[in-house]
């Protein structure tokens, strides 16, 4: 079997606090990874667990394990026109999808 | 800031969901007719209505002799058969990307499913050469 050369490049892990944004990676086949959050900045809010990562234990295949965060959003940043300032909205996600972020 | 193309996305996937809609999933009885409706593979298409088609002479593109070559030689390396590229790309794939996506997608489509179903590559292997290789063309 082919040695999955994607997920080699696991980087430092975010702290709590750090800022990020979710890649816009392609959506084919499967992903746990939500469309509203796509390109959107968050911070980290938790590190929750290490974990296989989804996409491939989705088919069976030998992954290795990722660290998933919980990052917090504002709900302003993620709805265009949501009116509320200090709404904030938390959801999962894994290290491959974030990159660390500026603003 | 919200993804400007957050809306438009989520319109044009509602846009694509099929005219006959159960809400959520509360739907725990099909009449056999609709049952059947539901079982029946995509691609027989034969006895359907549909509008006129222009017909059109045209040369395949590049990239579609080089899907086909891909595909072809997958099979020759054993790594699939016609048949199982036709039942992925004809019938697997569902109504919406039958009828949505160009004929040599769908086999590439195929190609790529079957490569991760029976993990010569990983998914995420897949999702990150994907993004990588569009970043790079982006650049140019």
């Amino acid at each position: 079997m082919k040695k999955n050369k994607a997920s080699d490049k696991t980087g430092a892990l975010f702290k709590v606090g750090d800022k990020v944004r979710v890649r816009d990676m392609p959506y084919m086949f499967y992903t746990r990874s939500q469309m509203y959050t796509r390109g959107v900045v968050g911070t980290i809010a938790a590190l929750t667990y290490k974990d296989l990562i989804a996409e491939e234990e989705a088919f069976n295949f030998d992954g290795r394990v990722e660290q998933y965060y919980i990052v917090r959003f504002r709900q302003k940043d993620l709805w265009p026109g949501y009116p509320f300032d200090n709404d904030t909205l938390q959801t999962e996600c894994p290290h491959r999808w974030l990159e660390p972020a500026t603003n | 800031m919200p993804s400007p193309d957050l809306r438009e996305q989520l319109e044009l996937i509602r846009a694509i969901q099929p005219a006959v809609h159960a809400p959520q999933n509360w739907n725990y009885e099909n009449t056999g007719p609709m049952y059947k409706a539901y079982m029946h593979p995509p691609h027989d298409v034969g006895g359907q209505f549909d509008v006129p088609i222009y017909y059109e002479e045209k040369e395949e593109e590049q990239w579609e002799l080089n899907t086909y070559v891909s595909c072809e030689v997958l099979g020759w390396r054993g790594v699939w058969t016609a048949e199982e590229r036709r039942r992925r790309a004809d019938n697997d794939l569902g109504y919406t990307l039958y009828l949505g996506m160009p004929y040599y997608a769908r086999w590439i489509w195929a190609a790529a499913k079957m490569l991760v179903d029976k993990k010569h590559i990983s998914l995420a292997e897949l999702q990150e050469k994907i993004a990588e290789v569009k970043s790079r063309y982006e650049k140019k």
